[in-house]
């Protein structure tokens, strides 16, 4: 079990493939959605006619199809074939699994459907219209029943840093959505509590359930690739507590100097802070991941990097003193897209890039188009992060002098949004590359690639001492 | 981990923590947030919405209006909002207790709007929101699917509510352009969002200057301003005129939430 093909992976291929081609056509439809919404922020009258896309409504179907479509299904995809794996035997409820994928793709979709025809819920984070909730609660289960079974029936009782972090995330998201649900829809809560709700959804789906799908990938695939045992493994563990008990602190860390009590940002900025242990950690177990020559572990490296990145600027932008120059401008988008697609998303693509050929007994199609890929997604998140953070400097200085008027910030901020949907095409590219070399290795057509982990055997067992 | 069961009682545990660090205590603190009883004019503050404006909020949620605009305005020390006019004081919580859907965002890219329907001396009007959503401005769209074009002629007499379009705008002779029931709601939405009442907690502690500061005089440490007599209604505010400035003389007025229970 290290590295090399085993029958149990085959016998699980069935779902996990259907997750993942799921997860890669969303991701290609949000790319494609990014680009709409990127453009009209510098052409307001891009489709202007179309109500079904007006740029509030673009934004939030790219977001849905980007968190619930891509991230949700390639995450729970690694997540069941990690545990599978750890568990020593064949992946068991498949069936639970296939038909609870056919039911939350189906409900992302009538979700995209919903938001376009006018049932918007207009929270970040949580454009899914109330009716697809309970589906996607119900839905999420039935995946989760067969990562869960493999985690309790696993045939050697010790657990790994995978194991916490892929356990935790089958068991947050179904929770914090009934609780969002309830607080949000069902029985709404008064005034500016729905936004602080929001808040806290908003924040414990990415610390405690995209977070930890992108970081239990990470832990097992990069001592797998390297064939080494992770350094400093003794700090994971509060490392992994560190984030599940202070994550969904951070709930309002946008509400800063808003009509809150002003110990909810407070409260966000110190779990920021106190989160910084947790990226310290990351970093610090996974840092071989930074030495390998792995095409899957210079994906991940990217990813864990972005990580941490994310992290500081997630502490740094719930102070004051920098809210005020950051809060309400693109410097937000930025920080979204450093954490999703920066550091969850690249963690995934190497994750995807070292599993498939072991799900399908089969190598990549393509090596070139994996390296196209690399090069493609890592200038597109680079080019893309770099222009927001400016075209959000601009705005920062138009916004605190009251004498500048919005027209004046937009034609400041224009040439920078240009430089964004720019990077959005090239970042569209490297998803339609990554699904073109998914679909002709899911066929089977070529033995032209091996990754390179797959040499030379290794000795170690499991990730971890 | 060394046991499962352990483990699962953790994870639990520590998501409670932040359920009940953010969610339940501030619904604890917020959750039953009373309106706001003045002796002086024997009313309450916020006023109930109206029914147009519950319909308009529903218009501005489902077209995305929060992604580019927020209802919000900080503290004068914090950012330009009150230098840009556009409220005389901070947000607090209790604007938005009869609000179905408080939409605060989380973008600024066009203008605040929390108080925009009573902002001095520059309020728009509805034939200025109409005629801002079907023409679009600088880095706004146009919003045309909001209204519909309409012959007029011998068997249709000319509405009330036609857009006063001049320019290139104008529709051709024997046109008109009339807003559709969407729009009618999302500007009676926004022409009565207004926050003309100040709450004694919209006008927190301000520090006394350290130096400057006659001895014998020390910074009044909370300014409570009158209300304006008819704050509440659409007309009556209007007529408010200007108010004074905060360093007004401190009035007697609304001492403490304890008349609102």
């Amino acid at each position: 079990m290290n590295g090399e093909w085993t029958p149990n992976d085959s016998a699980s291929r069935g779902p996990l493939l259907l997750l993942l081609a799921f997860g890669i056509l969303w991701l290609v439809v949000s790319a494609g959605l990014g680009i709409i919404a990127s453009f009209q922020l510098h052409e307001p009258e891009f489709l202007s006619e179309y109500a079904i896309l007006t740029y509030g409504r673009v934004s939030a179907l790219c977001e849905t199809a980007f968190v619930y479509g891509w991230l949700a299904n390639a995450g729970l995809a690694l997540a069941l074939w990690v545990l599978g794996r750890l568990s020593g035997e064949p992946l068991r409820a498949q069936n639970w699994a296939v038909a609870g994928t056919l039911l939350w793709n189906a409900s992302v979709a009538a979700a995209l459907v919903g938001v376009a025809s006018g049932d918007a819920t207009g929270f970040e984070f949580l454009g899914l219209p109330s009716y697809v909730q309970l589906v996607m609660f119900f839905s999420y289960g039935a995946i989760a029943v067969a990562g869960l079974l493999a985690w309790s029936g696993r045939i050697r009782r010790v657990s790994f840093a995978s194991h916490w972090y892929a356990v935790a995330a089958l068991f947050v998201f179904p929770w914090i959505l009934s609780v969002v649900h309830v607080m949000l829809f069902a029985a709404p809560a008064r005034g500016v509590l729905q936004a602080i709700v929001a808040g806290w959804f908003a924040r414990s789906a990415w610390a405690l359930w995209l977070a930890p799908l992108s970081l239990c990938a990470a832990y097992y695939v990069v001592p797998k690739a390297t064939g080494r045992v992770l350094p400093a493994y003794g700090y994971a563990a509060p490392g992994f507590w560190c984030l599940i008990l202070v994550g969904g602190l951070a709930g309002g860390r946008h509400l800063v100097g808003g009509p809150v009590p002003a110990w909810i940002p407070s409260v966000a900025a110190v779990s920021c802070v106190l989160l910084l242990f947790n990226a310290f950690v990351v970093a610090l177990n996974l840092r071989c991941a930074f030495s390998s020559k792995a095409v899957e572990l210079r994906f991940i490296s990217v990813g864990i990097g972005a990580y941490v990145l994310s992290a500081v600027a997630d502490s740094l932008t719930t102070f004051r003193a920098v809210a005020e120059r950051t809060q309400f401008t693109h410097a937000d988008e930025a920080q979204g897209q450093v954490a999703l697609y920066g550091a969850a998303s690249m963690i995934l693509f190497g994750g995807i890039y070292h599993a498939l050929p072991l799900i399908t007994g089969k190598a990549w199609y393509s090596a070139r188009l994996v390296v196209a890929h690399l090069v493609l997604a890592v200038s597109g998140i680079i080019l893309l992060v770099g222009s927001l953070c400016l075209s959000a400097f601009v705005q920062s200085r138009g916004l605190l002098d009251p004498h500048v008027q919005f027209s004046e910030i937009f034609q400041h901020a224009r040439p920078w949004l240009l430089m964004a949907t720019l990077a959005r095409a090239v970042l569209l590219l490297g998803s339609t590359v990554f699904l073109a070399n998914f679909v002709l290795t899911a066929c089977g057509i070529s033995e032209a690639y091996r990754p390179a982990s797959l040499g030379p055997p290794s000795t170690l067992e499991a990730p971890g001492p | 981990m060394k046991s499962d069961l352990g483990f699962f009682l953790g994870l639990f545990a520590a998501l409670g923590v932040s359920y009940a660090g953010i969610v339940l205590a501030s619904n604890a603190q917020l959750g039953s947030l009373a309106p706001f009883y003045d002796d002086n004019n024997d009313s309450t503050y916020p006023k109930m919405s109206l029914g147009v404006s519950v319909r308009g909020q529903l218009v501005y949620r489902d077209l995305g209006c929060a992604a580019c605009h927020t209802q919000q305005v900080r503290r004068p020390s914090f950012g330009s909002d009150q230098a840009r006019g556009w409220g005389d004081r901070q947000s607090v919580a209790r604007d938005y207790i009869y609000q179905p859907y408080p939409q605060l965002g989380l973008h600024r890219i066009g203008p605040d709007l929390t108080n925009v329907g009573d902002r001095k001396p520059n309020a728009l009007d509805a034939d200025a929101f109409y005629r801002l959503l079907y023409a679009g401005s600088w880095g706004m769209p146009s919003y045309r699917f909001l209204f519909k074009a309409r012959r007029i002629g011998l068997e249709a007499q000319p509405s009330d509510d036609a857009l006063n379009l001049t320019g290139a705008l104008e529709p051709e002779a024997g046109w008109e352009v009339v807003p559709t029931q969407r729009a009618r709601d999302l500007v009676g939405y926004l022409v009565n969002l207004r926050t003309t009442y100040d709450y004694p907690e919209a006008f927190p502690v301000t520090a006394a200057k350290p130096e400057g500061a006659a001895p014998g005089a020390p910074a009044p440490k909370k300014v409570h301003r009158p209300a304006p007599p008819g704050a509440g209604g659409p007309a009556a505010a209007d007529a408010s005129g200007p108010m004074p400035a905060g360093a007004g003389a401190p009035t007697p007025a609304p001492t403490g939430a304890g008349g609102a229970r």
